[in-house]
C-alpha cells in the first residue's frame, strides 16, 4: 500500500520578526547549554549550596507542569464526561500539555548534574521519594499525551486508518492520563513536604498536594482560555467564545474551593498569626491570594466578562500570574535555606541570597521560545483547530 | 520509627566548651578523604566575639553530617543513592546519583554539597561526611576526632556518649545548655552536641527541630499514592462507563420516541 504523505499549510503563519526573535533566543539557549555541559552548572548559574534549586525548578518544572494541566482537564471534560461540544478545545490543550512536558524534560536535562542518567529513575527506584513519583509520572504521562495527540498527526498525514484505530482504543489512555496528572500535579506540592523546617508556615502544610491539585484545575481552565484567545488573535481564526464562557463558569467554583481549603487549613494549623506580620512573606502571600484567586473569582463571576473575548483573556492572565507566583513562592521565595558554610555572626537569621543569573534565565527563555515555535508549526501543518474527523463513538463508520 | 533511647551504634559527641576553633579537624578530614582545597566536608561555624570588653566570649562548633537515625536525604533521593549503615554512617553512592540535588533540599542541616564546577565527564556529584568508614572498619576513630587536640570531638558508642554528655551537664550545670542536641532532634542523630550555657543551639547554626523526623509527613503521603491511584482510576472508569451508558440510554429513548412519532403520523 502506498502511503500518501501530503501536508498543506492550514492557517496563515508568517515568517515574521517574531519567529526570528524566537529562533535567536533558542540559539542563545543552545550556546549557553553547551557552556554548561563543558564547564559545569556553576559556570552559567547562581545556584549554590544554599539554593540547590532555583529558577529552572520554579519556572520550568513547577510552572511548566502547572500550565500543562489544561490537557488533563480538557481530556476529562471531553472523554470522561462526554461533553462533546468542547471537542474543538481539546487538541490545542493536549498539544500545549505535550509541549509543556517536553519543555520540562529539556530543562531538567540542563538542571540535572547527570542528565545522561535520567533513566536511572526507572531502574533504581526509591519508593519513599516524592521526586521519583513525579519523574515516573511525567515520563508515563508524556507517553500518554503522545498517544492522545497522535491522531492529530495521523490525520495531518492523511493516515486516516491509524487515526481511527487509535481513537477506538483511546479511553484507557485518557483515564490513565488523568490518574497520572492527578498524581504528579499534587505530588509537586508533596515535593516540599520534606522541608517543614525550611518552607515558611504560610505555605507548608501536609495538605500541600491537595492545594496543588485544586489550583492545577483552575490553572488548566485558565490556560485553555489563554491559549485559545491568543492563538485566535495570532492566527486570525474564530474564537469559540460560547465554549470558553461555559468553561469559565467552573473557575470561580474551583477558586472558591481552593480559598476555603487554604484558609481552613491555616486556621486549623494556627498559622493565622503569620498573615499580616511576616513582612515580605505576608506581602507574597496576599499577592498570590488576591491576584491568583480573589480577582479572577470575582471577574469570572460576571457573565458580561465571561462573554467578552477581552474579559476572558484578562481574567485568565491575572489568574495565571497569581498562581504562577504561588508556585514560585512555594519552591523558591518562601523557602529559607540554612547555609552552614557562611555562618557569620548576626547574619544567620537572614536568607542566603539567590538571584538567577542571565545565562540561567536565557536557558528557560530559549526553551519557552522553542515551545511557542513548535505550537505555531503544529498549528500551521496539523488539523489542530478543526473538529475531529472521527471521535470514539463514531470511529466505526 | 526507631526507638530513640535504644540506638546501638557509633556516634560523635561535640562539646562546644572545649572547642578552640583551631580547625585542625577540617585539615585532617580533607587529607584523609582527599578533598580538594576549595571544598570541605566539615566546617567550623563560629558565633564570633560576644559581649563587651573585658568580658569577651567566643563560641564555635564543628559541623558535619549528623548521620541521622532516619535520614531525610535517604528518604528523598529518587534513585536510592543514600544508605544508612547499621553501625551509624549515612553513606552516599555516586554511581547511581543523577545530580537532582533533592537531598540538599531535604536535609534540614544543609549538609550535602553539590559540585557545581564539574561537568558530566568530570563527575558533578554530591559530597558529604562519611564518618570515615575506611578508618572505623579498622578500629580507628574518624580523622576529625583523632586530630582534635582538646577532645572537643569524641567518638564511641552512642549510648555511652549520651551518658557522658548528661554527666558533663550534671557536673557543670552552669557551663552548659541543659540539653543534648541530637538526642531526639529529627528522630535522633549520631552527632551529639553540647553547647555553652550562654549560646543557644540556634546561634551555633542548628535548626530547631522536633523529635519526629522531617521525612515523616512526605513518607505518609507517599504511602497513600498507590492506593489512591488505584481508587481514582476505578472511580474514573466508573464515571466514564456510567456517563457513556446514560448518554446511550438517552439517545435510545430519544430515538424510540422519534420512531413512535413517525409511526403515529403514519
Amino acid at each position: 500500500m502506498k502511503m500518501e504523505i501530503n501536508i498543506n499549510p492550514r492557517l496563515r503563519f508568517h515568517l515574521s520578526p517574531l519567529v526570528w526573535i524566537l529562533l535567536t533566543l533558542m540559539g542563545i539557549a543552545i550556546v549557553v547549554a553547551m557552556i554548561r555541559y563543558i564547564y559545569g552548572i556553576g559556570a552559567i548559574s547562581n545556584l549554590s549550596y544554599s539554593y540547590p534549586w532555583g529558577f529552572w525548578i520554579s519556572f520550568d518544572l513547577f510552572t511548566g507542569v502547572a500550565i500543562g494541566s489544561g490537557a488533563f482537564v480538557m481530556a476529562a471534560i471531553v472523554y470522561i464526561f462526554e461533553l462533546k461540544e468542547f471537542q474543538p478545545l481539546l487538541r490545542p490543550s493536549v498539544l500545549t500539555g505535550f509541549l509543556g512536558y517536553i519543555m520540562v524534560v529539556i530543562a531538567l536535562l540542563v538542571d540535572l548534574g547527570h542528565p545522561e542518567r535520567i533513566w536511572y529513575m526507572m531502574i533504581h527506584m526509591n519508593g519513599t521519594s516524592v521526586l521519583l513519583e513525579i519523574g515516573i509520572c511525567v515520563m508515563s504521562y508524556l507517553t500518554v499525551l503522545a498517544i492522545e495527540f497522535a491522531p492529530v498527526i495521523f490525520e495531518g498525514l492523511k493516515w486516516q486508518k491509524f487515526a481511527h484505530t487509535l481513537h477506538k482504543y483511546i479511553m484507557p489512555f485518557v483515564i490513565l492520563g488523568v490518574v497520572l496528572s492527578t498524581l504528579h500535579q499534587s505530588s509537586l506540592g508533596s515535593l516540599l513536604l520534606i522541608q517543614p523546617a525550611k518552607l515558611y508556615p504560610l505555605w507548608w502544610t501536609p495538605i500541600l498536594p491537595v492545594l496543588f491539585f485544586i489550583s492545577a484545575v483552575s490553572i488548566g481552565l485558565a490556560m485553555i482560555i489563554f491559549e485559545s484567545s491568543v492563538s485566535a488573535r495570532y492566527f486570525h481564526r474564530g474564537l469559540e467564545i460560547h465554549l470558553l464562557e461555559k468553561l469559565a463558569r467552573a473557575i470561580p467554583i474551583a477558586l472558591a474551593i481552593y480559598l476555603i481549603v487554604r484558609f481552613t487549613q491555616l486556621t486549623l494549623a494556627g498559622d493565622l498569626q503569620y498573615l499580616f506580620n511576616s513582612g515580605m512573606m505576608s506581602i507574597l502571600f496576599w499577592s498570590e491570594i488576591i491576584i491568583g484567586s480573589i480577582i479572577p473569582l470575582v471577574l469570572f463571576s460576571f457573565k458580561r466578562i465571561r462573554q467578552s473575548s477581552n474579559g476572558l483573556l484578562t481574567g485568565a492572565i491575572i489568574l495565571l500570574f497569581g498562581m504562577i507566583l504561588d508556585r514560585f513562592d512555594v519552591s523558591w521565595f518562601a523557602v529559607r535555606h540554612p547555609d552552614p558554610l557562611t555562618y557569620i555572626p548576626n547574619l544567620m537569621a537572614f536568607n542566603a541570597h539567590y538571584i538567577p543569573s542571565l545565562p540561567e534565565l536565557s536557558i528557560s527563555i530559549g526553551i519557552f521560545s522553542a515551545g511557542i515555535l513548535a505550537f505555531g508549526l503544529a498549528a500551521k501543518y496539523l488539523p489542530l483547530f478543526e473538529g475531529e474527523e472521527g471521535h470514539p463513538s463514531s470511529a466505526g463508520h | 520509627m526507631t526507638d530513640i533511647q535504644n540506638i546501638k551504634h557509633k556516634a560523635f559527641l561535640f562539646d562546644a566548651t572545649r572547642c578552640i576553633d583551631c580547625r585542625a579537624c577540617m585539615i585532617s578530614c580533607s587529607v584523609e578523604n582527599n578533598i580538594p582545597m576549595d571544598k570541605t566536608r566539615i566546617w567550623v561555624a563560629g558565633v564570633g566575639l560576644m559581649g563587651e570588653y573585658p568580658n569577651l566570649g567566643h563560641a564555635s562548633m564543628v559541623y558535619h553530617c549528623m548521620h541521622c537515625e532516619e535520614p531525610d536525604c535517604l528518604s528523598a533521593c529518587p534513585v536510592g543513592a543514600y544508605s544508612k549503615r547499621e553501625d551509624g554512617p549515612v553513606l552516599y553512592n555516586k554511581d547511581v546519583c543523577i545530580g537532582c540535588r533533592y537531598c540538599m533540599n531535604a536535609c534540614p542541616f544543609g549538609v550535602p554539597h553539590f559540585d557545581y564546577d564539574k561537568n558530566i565527564i568530570q563527575g558533578a556529584f554530591i559530597d558529604k561526611c562519611t564518618m570515615c568508614p575506611q578508618r572505623i572498619d579498622n578500629g580507628l576513630e574518624p580523622a576529625c576526632v583523632a586530630t582534635c587536640p582538646t577532645e572537643a570531638l569524641k567518638f564511641g558508642e552512642r549510648a555511652d556518649l549520651l551518658t557522658e554528655a548528661h554527666a558533663r551537664i550534671a557536673a557543670h550545670p552552669d557551663r552548659y545548655v541543659n540539653h543534648v542536641y541530637g538526642e531526639t532532634e529529627n528522630g535522633g542523630t549520631s552527632y551529639l552536641i553540647l553547647s555553652l550555657s550562654h549560646v543557644s543551639f540556634a546561634e551555633l547554626g542548628l535548626p530547631v527541630l522536633g523529635s519526629t523526623p522531617v521525612r515523616d509527613v512526605s513518607e505518609a503521603v507517599m504511602d497513600l499514592t498507590i492506593p489512591f491511584a488505584l481508587t481514582w482510576g476505578a472511580v474514573l472508569t466508573g464515571i466514564t462507563v456510567g456517563v457513556h451508558q446514560f448518554n446511550k440510554r438517552k439517545e435510545q429513548l430519544a430515538e424510540a420516541e422519534a420512531k413512535a412519532k413517525t409511526e403515529e403520523t403514519k
